[in-house]
């Protein structure tokens, strides 16, 4: 399980909550740290999965062209004991999923192929 | 004599019981019944290769048949068929797509639905063109590479027809097709009035309920067209090795075709209407040992094209025999006597009659009629080879045989005769 569990969205299914923890989120999102970085949240899923490999096949070539290069750089200031220079930080708006949709799917996928690998027919 | 008679009237039913077109939803529906154990249901789609956009995305749209679609994904697709224990099958030829679906009796509905969400909610995922979808286009093409006889073939298209029917059935090996081009060309096609359904061995009322609930709500845009075929006519060769040498020379026309040609192909053809025997086809006698001739007849909507595919092991031994097939097809369009004429009509309508008894062949004789919302018989093809006449067939040959002949040679280009070499 790449991606673990989330309370995400039933947070977001209720307007009350959304609005207390959106702060709280986008504190802890950049005290994590990985901005600082250049990376996007979605570059510290853990690709050593089946799942995550086949999702990362499904990126465009763009996108797969752009985080091999995210993760050159972070890689790089880290040799450097240092963060990337303050503009090269990833903004809040560009912090998006690009990964995490694929890897639901390829899950979806998968769970699909469980049930049809062990489904019980009868004839009505 | 009686048995004769027997066969051409049960013929004669088989094309009566096929139901009349029926417009249901506004999608064509035709459906026969011979009470056989099994059914099948057809989505003839006019999407063929002529009608493409972009030069094989036909082929794409022939493989993404049954993939994922808003009602289940392409898993579940197979999963399911498999548990009611039918078959889906998608072809394509120049001018027709043909999605089928063969099943057992009672399971219509489900079979019916397979196709109908398909041509309604394909999703055509840019992940399942780059998974499945491109690597079996690939494959295809591959495996073309060493089959000279279709090579040939798709080589003779392109020079006859140029564009239109020339297009080939198979994407280049390097295109520049994505999932959207081929989503943008099944939105073009994949409209009510571009489809026609065919079932047999399924009621057609039966059939016209079922398509009808589902496919009401698809988008009712023109009929896509192409270009009215032009014949042209040319030389090209082809660089091969691995199979065996490989010479196409014929003639194609543009225009309906015409039941002479077919009857002077059924002359001509050297399969033998006994088996292990040489048959009376005047080009089976005069060929070398280890060649072949095969009569090629390919009739299309507005144009067709005749000729004779030469296949040998050596360059030389094509030539001989290319020579002889050529001899032959010059003394048959100087007309045929009573006897051989006759006897030319009867296999060609053996041929066309036949060819309705499979499932294959009766969506493809069939299909295009119904598209098109002529009757659905082939009475009128039978009746047509019934009106031939000496001087019309020595007069429709020959006029054939004076155009600008096509030939393509696969194989070892060094060896293999040119045009002129062969008497044309």
């Amino acid at each position: 399980m790449p991606l673990g569990s989330t309370l995400a969205p039933k947070v977001l299914a209720s307007k009350t909550l959304t609005s207390w923890i959106t702060p709280v989120a986008h504190w802890y999102a950049n005290l994590a740290g990985y901005r600082k970085y250049g990376l996007k949240y979605d570059d510290l899923i853990i690709e050593e999965y089946e799942d995550v490999q086949r999702a990362l096949n499904r990126l465009t070539p763009r996108e797969q062209y752009d985080r091999a290069f995210r993760m050159k750089r972070a890689s790089h200031a880290s040799v450097l004991h240092n963060v990337l220079p303050k503009e090269q930080w990833t903004k809040p708006e560009e912090d998006v999923r690009f990964l995490t949709p694929h890897v639901q799917e390829v899950e979806k996928e998968d769970k699909e192929r469980a049930m049809w690998d062990t489904v019980y027919v009868s004839r009505k | 004599m009686l048995v004769a008679r027997a066969s051409s009237r049960t013929v004669q039913r088989v094309a009566r019981n096929f139901a009349t077109v029926v417009d249901s939803a506004g999608v064509k529906v035709a459906a026969v019944d011979t009470n056989q154990p099994t059914t099948s249901v057809t989505f003839l789609v006019k999407a063929g290769s002529r009608f493409e956009s972009k030069p094989g995305v036909a082929h794409g749209l022939k493989n993404f048949a049954f993939k994922g679609t808003a009602k289940r994904s392409a898993l579940g697709t197979v999963r399911e068929s498999e548990i009611y224990g039918g078959v889906l099958s998608a072809s394509l030829s120049r001018e027709h797509l043909a999605l089928t679906a063969e099943f057992l009796r009672g399971d219509e509905k489900y079979f019916v639905d397979v196709l109908t969400s398909f041509v309604t909610s394909a999703k055509f995922a840019r992940h399942e063109y780059n998974e499945y979808v491109a690597p079996v286009m690939q494959t295809e093409v591959e495996e073309s590479k060493f089959n000279p006889g279709f090579q040939a073939i798709e080589a003779a298209h392109a020079v006859a027809f140029h564009n239109g029917l020339g297009s080939s059935l198979l994407s280049s090996p390097h295109n520049s097709i994505t999932h959207e081009d081929i989503l943008s060309f099944a939105r073009s096609t994949f409209t009510r009035d571009n489809i026609a359904v065919l079932g047999t061995g399924i009621d057609q009322a039966t059939l016209s309920t079922l398509v009808e609930q589902s496919l009401s709500k698809m988008s009712a845009t023109s009929q896509i067209s192409s270009p009215a075929s032009s014949y042209f006519g040319g030389e090209t060769r082809l660089q091969a090795h691995g199979g065996p040498q490989t010479v196409f020379t014929g003639f194609g026309s543009a225009g309906v075709p015409s039941p002479e040609v077919a009857a002077l192909a059924a002359f001509l053809s050297t399969t033998p209407a006994v088996k292990w025997s040489q048959g009376t086809s005047p080009i089976a006698a005069a060929l070398p040992t280890g060649t072949a001739v095969e009569v090629v007849y390919l009739p299309y909507s507005d144009a067709s094209l005749f000729g004779l595919l030469v296949q040998g092991p050596t360059g030389s031994a094509v030539k001989e025999a290319g020579n002889a097939a050529v001899q032959a097809l010059k003394t048959a369009t100087n007309g045929l006597k009573g006897d051989d004429l006759k006897k030319a009509l009867a296999k060609a309508k053996f041929a066309a009659a036949s060819a309705v008894d499979s499932r294959a062949g009766l969506v493809s004789v069939l299909g295009s009629k119904v598209l098109s919302g002529h009757e659905s018989s082939i009475d009128s093809t039978l009746a047509s080879f019934d009106k031939v006449t000496e001087s019309g067939f020595a007069k429709a040959t020959s006029t054939l045989l004076k155009n600008k002949p096509v030939f393509v040679a696969v194989g070892d280009v060094a060896t293999l005769p040119y045009v002129d070499d062969l008497g044309l």
